[in-house]
C-alpha cells in the first residue's frame, strides 16, 4: 500500500473576536456564558455579515504553500449551504438553480491557478467532514497513480441569526485547510475509520451527547485495530474542541493519559467545527511535541450522526 | 378474636397491596393511617382506598389522617392494636439529609413511640430497605447494622437510622424489620404501576441519554414485585412468627448479576422497531470515579435530559459497585413456601412492559394506567 502523508497545516477564523460572555449578551447562546466558561470555553469568532465561508477557505489556503499546483482539491462543508457562493436572491429572482450551484472548490481552483486539480465536494459529514477529506484524499492518491498532492478544504460558517452554540458547545466560524502528499516529509497516515448511524441523523443535542461516550470509545478500538495498534501505542490524542470535561472522561475510558490529549485551542478558538482536528495540530506542532515516530490520533464527532478517527505517525523532518 | 392492624402510608404502593392482602388473606380489622394536607385530600385518598379495597371492606377498614412528622400523629388510634405495618416514608433516593432524618428515621421513632403505649401489640413490623446496611459488601445477616457504616445517599443512610433507634431504644417493643429488595414490577407478569431509579434509568438508557454504566458486571441486584413483597410483609406480621430482622428478597443464588440485567435489557430493546433503527450501543461499565466525574461536569448542561440522567443515576451508582450477598435463612425459616424469585425472565418481562408503554405514556394492553410518570 502507497503511503500519504499530511503536509502544511492552516486555519482562519472569523474576524469578530468576542468572549463568551459577549455571546451570551448578544442572545447567541442556549446555555449560560458561566455553564460554558465552566466546559472550557473562553472566547469565539464569527464572521461580519459580508465575510462569507468561502472568504474563510481562501484565508486559509493562503496559508499553505501550493505554488506547485495539487491534484485534486476535497472541500468539505459542514451545513450544506456552505457548499455554494451563488446569491439565494439571484434565485429568487429569476428561478434558475444554477445560482445555487456555484461551487466554492472550482472558484478556489481558479483563484489560486490550480488548473489541472479536479475537484470533490463532501458535505453531508457534519463536523468531520475534514478527517473525510483526509480518507479521500488518501485513497485517491492510492489509486490514481499519476497524482502526488491532494488539498484538503473545510470551511464553515453560520448564517446570520444563527445559535452560535452546538450540543452545549460555543462555537467558531472557521476553515481549515492541508495538504495530503504521496511522499513524505510530514505525518503519515496509518489508518482511517468512519462509523456512520442514521438511526439518529435527527439526534438531539442531548442524544448527540449521551451517544458520545459509547460511539467514541468503539470508533477509536475499531480504528486501532484496523492499524494493528492498541491505545498504548498512541502518543498524542487530538480531538474537536468540544466540552473540555468530555475529553477527560473520554481519556479515562480509553485508558489515555489526559495530558496527552491536546486541546489547547479550546479556550480560544471555541469549537470551530471541523477545522478543530487541523488547529489543534497544528498547535501540537507549532509546540515543538511532536517527535518523529510517535503516533497521533484524531478524532471528531458530528451530525449525521458520524464519528471519524484518523491515526497518523510523524516522520523525519516534520513539515 | 379479631386483630386490629394499623398501617401507616397505607395509600402508597407497597402500603396499599399490603392492605389488599390482609383484607383477602386474614380476618383483621385495619386502621389505614394517610397522609393528608387537608379534608379534601384526606377525602380524595379515603375514596382511592374505597375503590382499590373493595366495597365490602368498608366494614373492616378505618382511615385516619396522620402526617408522621408532626407530634402525636397517631393520638386519635385507639390503642387496642394487635400489629403495626410501618409502610408511611419518603422513598426517592435523591432525598435530602433532613427530610430524610424527619420522615424516615424521626417518623419512625414515633410510631414507635405510640406502639409502646399499645398494650396487646405482638407485632411492630418496619419496612426497611436492603441498602440500609450501606456500602458494606460480601455476607450480610439478617442482624441489625452495628459499628460505623457509610451509605451512598440519605434515603439509605435515614432507614438505617430507624432500624438502629428501634433496636437500642425500643427493645422492649416486638419489632421486625423487613429490609425489601428493589420492587420492579406488580407481579411476574412484568406490570408496572409503580416507577421507581430502576425503571428510570432503563428509560434513559432506551432514549440514548445514558451511555455509560457505573458498575461492576458481577455485582448481584436483588429484584422483586410487589405481589412477593406484600406476601411476604402479611406473613411478617402473623403472630406466629419470631420477630427480628428479615432479608424479605430473593435468596442470594435468585440475585441477578448488573451485567446479565444489562443485556436482557438490550435484547428486549433490540426487539422494537424504533430502538434498531437508531442503533444505540449498549452501555460500557465505567468506574465510579469517572461516573463521579461525569455527573459533576454535566452539572454545567443545566436542565438537559442527559444531565437529568446522569443525576437520576447518581444516588445509587455507589451500590453498584459493592456487591452483596444477603443471607434470607430466617426469612426462609419463616416462609418455608415462599415462591421462587423469578431473575431475569422477571427483568425481561418488566422491560417488555417499559418498553411496550414507552415508560407509562403509552395505555398498558390490559388497559393499566400506572401512579406515576417519570419525568
Ligand atoms: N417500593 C420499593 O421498591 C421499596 C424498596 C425497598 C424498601 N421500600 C420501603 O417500603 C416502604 C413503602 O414503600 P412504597 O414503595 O410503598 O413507597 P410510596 O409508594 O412512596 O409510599 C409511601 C407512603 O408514605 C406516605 N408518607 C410520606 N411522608 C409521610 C408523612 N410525613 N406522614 C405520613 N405518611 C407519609 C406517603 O404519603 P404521600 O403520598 O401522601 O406522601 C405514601 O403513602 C417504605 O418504607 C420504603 O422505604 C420500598
Amino acid at each position: 500500500m502507497k503511503s500519504t502523508y499530511l503536509q502544511d497545516l492552516a486555519f482562519s477564523l472569523g474576524a469578530i473576536g468576542g468572549s463568551v460572555k459577549d455571546a451570551e449578551r448578544e442572545g447567541l447562546l442556549r446555555s449560560s456564558a458561566d455553564d460554558l466558561a465552566a466546559a472550557g470555553f473562553d472566547r469565539h469568532h464569527r464572521c461580519p455579515p459580508d465575510e462569507t465561508a468561502y472568504d474563510l477557505a481562501r484565508a486559509a489556503v493562503t496559508g499553505l504553500d501550493v505554488a506547485d499546483g495539487v491534484d485534486a482539491i476535497i472541500y468539505s462543508t459542514c451545513l450544506p449551504g456552505n457548499g455554494s457562493v451563488g446569491d439565494p436572491a439571484a434565485f429568487a429572482a429569476d428561478r434558475d438553480v444554477k445560482h445555487l450551484m456555484e461551487f466554492p472548490a472550482s472558484r478556489l481552483q481558479a483563484d489560486f491557478g490550480l488548473g489541472s486539480a479536479v475537484v470533490f465536494g463532501l458535505s453531508q459529514q457534519g463536523c468531520t467532514g475534514m478527517l473525510g477529506a483526509l480518507r479521500l484524499a488518501d485513497a485517491l492518491l492510492a489509486r490514481e497513480s499519476g497524482w502526488s498532492r491532494v488539498l484538503c478544504v473545510a470551511a464553515d460558517r453560520f448564517p446570520a441569526d444563527a445559535v452560535y452554540e452546538q450540543s452545549y458547545n460555543l462555537i467558531s466560524d472557521g476553515a481549515a485547510a492541508c495538504v495530503v502528499s504521496a511522499a513524505p516529509p510530514g505525518l503519515r497516515l496509518v489508518a482511517a475509520h468512519q462509523i456512520t448511524n442514521g438511526g439518529l441523523h435527527a439526534a438531539t443535542d442531548d442524544e448527540s451527547v449521551g451517544t458520545f461516550f459509547s460511539y467514541v470509545p468503539r470508533l477509536v478500538r475499531d480504528c486501532l485495530s484496523r492499524a494493528g495498534l492498541t491505545i498504548g501505542d498512541i502518543d498524542w490524542v487530538v480531538p474537536q474542541n468540544t466540552n473540555h470535561n468530555a475529553w477527560q472522561i473520554l481519556a479515562r475510558l480509553l485508558g489515555v493519559d489526559p495530558s496527552k490529549v491536546w486541546q489547547k485551542s479550546l479556550p480560544e478558538t471555541a469549537h470551530a467545527i471541523s477545522a478543530d482536528n487541523i488547529i489543534n495540530l497544528k498547535s501540537l506542532r507549532n509546540a515543538g511535541r511532536i517527535r518523529p515516530g510517535e503516533r497521533i490520533l484524531l478524532v471528531m464527532a458530528g451530525h449525521g450522526l458520524n464519528w471519524q478517527a484518523v491515526v497518523l505517525e510523524a516522520t523525519e523532518g516534520l513539515a | 378474636m379479631t386483630r386490629r392492624v394499623l398501617v401507616t402510608g397505607a395509600d402508597g404502593y407497597l402500603g396499599l397491596r399490603t392492605v389488599q392482602r390482609l383484607l383477602a388473606e386474614t380476618d383483621d380489622r385495619l386502621v389505614l393511617s394517610v397522609r393528608a394536607a387537608d379534608r379534601t385530600e384526606l377525602a380524595d385518598k379515603k375514596s382511592r382506598l374505597e375503590r382499590e379495597t373493595g366495597t365490602t371492606a368498608h366494614r373492616r377498614v378505618e382511615v385516619v389522617p396522620a402526617d408522621l412528622t408532626e407530634d402525636a400523629p397517631l393520638a386519635g388510634v385507639a390503642t387496642d392494636l394487635a400489629c403495626i405495618v410501618h409502610a408511611a416514608a419518603r422513598t426517592n433516593f435523591d432525598i435530602g439529609r433532613d427530610t430524610a432524618r424527619r420522615v424516615n428515621a424521626d417518623a419512625t421513632a414515633r410510631v414507635a413511640e405510640f406502639a409502646a403505649a399499645c398494650p396487646r401489640l405482638d407485632r411492630f413490623l418496619f419496612l426497611s430497605t436492603l441498602v440500609s446496611v450501606g456500602c458494606r459488601t460480601g455476607d450480610i445477616a439478617e442482624t441489625v447494622t452495628e459499628g460505623d457504616v457509610e451509605h451512598a445517599n440519605h434515603y439509605e443512610w435515614s432507614k438505617e437510622q430507624a432500624e438502629r433507634r428501634l433496636a437500642e431504644r425500643f427493645a422492649h417493643l416486638p419489632w421486625s424489620i423487613a429490609r425489601l429488595s428493589t420492587i420492579v414490577a406488580d407481579d411476574d407478569t412484568g406490570r408496572v404501576t409503580q416507577y421507581n431509579a430502576f425503571h428510570n434509568t432503563l428509560k434513559m438508557l432506551f432514549y440514548g441519554l445514558l451511555s455509560l454504566m457505573p458498575g461492576l458486571p458481577d455485582t448481584p441486584l436483588y429484584l422483586a414485585t410487589a405481589e412477593f413483597t406484600a406476601r411476604g410483609i402479611v406473613r411478617l406480621t402473623r403472630p406466629e412468627t419470631v420477630g427480628g430482622v428479615y432479608h424479605l428478597a430473593p435468596s442470594p443464588d435468585e440475585a441477578v448479576p448488573l451485567g446479565d440485567v444489562m443485556n436482557t435489557v438490550f435484547d428486549i430493546f433490540e426487539r422494537d422497531p424504533a430502538f434498531v433503527r437508531r442503533r444505540l450501543l449498549r452501555p460500557e461499565f465505567c468506574d465510579l470515579g469517572t461516573f463521579a466525574f461525569m455527573v459533576d461536569a454535566t452539572r454545567g448542561l443545566g436542565a438537559s435530559p442527559a444531565a437529568g440522567a446522569l443525576r437520576s443515576v447518581a444516588p445509587f451508582s455507589e451500590q453498584m459497585f459493592r456487591p452483596k450477598r444477603f443471607d434470607n435463612s430466617r426469612l426462609r425459616a419463616s416462609w418455608p413456601d415462599a415462591p421462587a424469585a423469578s431473575g431475569l425472565p422477571l427483568v425481561a418481562a418488566t422491560c417488555a412492559t417499559l418498553v411496550g408503554t414507552r415508560w407509562g405514556r403509552n395505555p398498558a394492553p390490559n388497559g393499566v394506567t400506572p401512579d406515576a410518570v417519570p419525568q
